[in-house]
């Protein structure tokens, strides 16, 4: 039935934004991980991309996670010669991870799992509205 | 007798099937919020000449059991269409904005309880007549 379809895709949005939010956190949380030899590089940032795919048990077409891909931006760095990670010149490298883009894309991917929310909600609604009928 | 006969119930369980067709169509755009390229899809509006057409689907002819289905269209008996018009375009290619979608959700949500409701008072109205029992 449909809406039991629309309730399936909606919950396959949800897990997708789950993970996307899995890969905010391991950004935000290594957003001081440095290298630990002399010049090594730091945590490379993750970017999370989804594809729909047709989930062919169902019939519908879902979301899935794409890959979990790393962001090739430059590292940012800093001058701290007592660092153990510092290279010849005292400079350190630190992860290219921006904790204000991580916060707004954390914001954006609650608000789609919000968005996937209430469609389920409308659509168990819906579907009891029916079943009222029966009344 | 049977109640699909009658064609005011014909017609109010079709609007409902569209609707929960509406609503699966609405929930893959909002899991697809944040797809790469994804065009958001909606099903084309009822309309009486649109239905007579439909009826008659072309499907190839299975005369043993075993012969496979064939390419008739998967799911669902209303044709969904990758909507033209949209507010915007996102960089990345995707076109969803959540806003119209969820318009569109409380929209199908609205109509439905709407037939729904005119669907139960029909009832009530057989049951008037019946006599004993009513409500």
């Amino acid at each position: 039935m449909e809406l039991f379809d629309s309730m399936f895709i909606s919950a396959s949005g949800m897990r997708v934004q789950g993970e996307r939010l899995r890969v905010i956190a391991e950004n935000i949380a290594n957003v001081d991980s440095v290298g630990e030899t002399p010049g090594a590089d730091p945590y490379r940032r993750k970017v999370i991309t989804f594809r729909n795919q047709l989930d062919r048990q169902m019939g519908v077409e879902t979301v899935k996670v794409s890959k979990v891909g790393t962001d090739p931006s430059d590292f940012r760095k800093k001058y701290d010669p007592g660092n153990p990670a510092a290279d010849k010149d005292g400079y350190v490298s630190l992860p290219n991870v921006n904790a204000l883009v991580e916060m707004t894309d954390m914001r954006e991917a609650q608000r789609s799992y919000e968005a996937n929310l209430k469609v389920i909600e409308a659509s168990r609604s819906m579907l009891t509205r029916t079943i009222d009928v029966l009344r | 007798m049977n109640f699909t006969d009658i064609p005011l119930f014909e017609r109010l369980t079709e609007r409902m099937n569209w609707l929960g067709q509406r609503t699966r169509v609405l929930s893959q755009n909002i899991a697809n919020a944040d797809t790469p390229n994804y065009q958001p899809q909606d099903v084309k509006p009822l309309d009486f000449e649109a239905e007579m057409r439909r009826l008659d689907p072309v499907a190839p002819a299975r005369t043993d059991k075993k012969h496979l289905v064939g390419t008739v269209a998967p799911a669902g008996d209303f044709d969904a269409k990758k909507s033209k018009k949209t507010y915007e375009t996102a960089p990345v290619g995707n076109a969803v904005v959540v806003e119209e979608q969820m318009m569109k959700v409380a929209d199908s949500q609205l109509n439905y309880n709407m037939v729904v409701n005119l669907y139960r008072k029909h009832i009530d109205m057989f049951k008037t007549a019946i006599g004993r029992g009513g409500v």
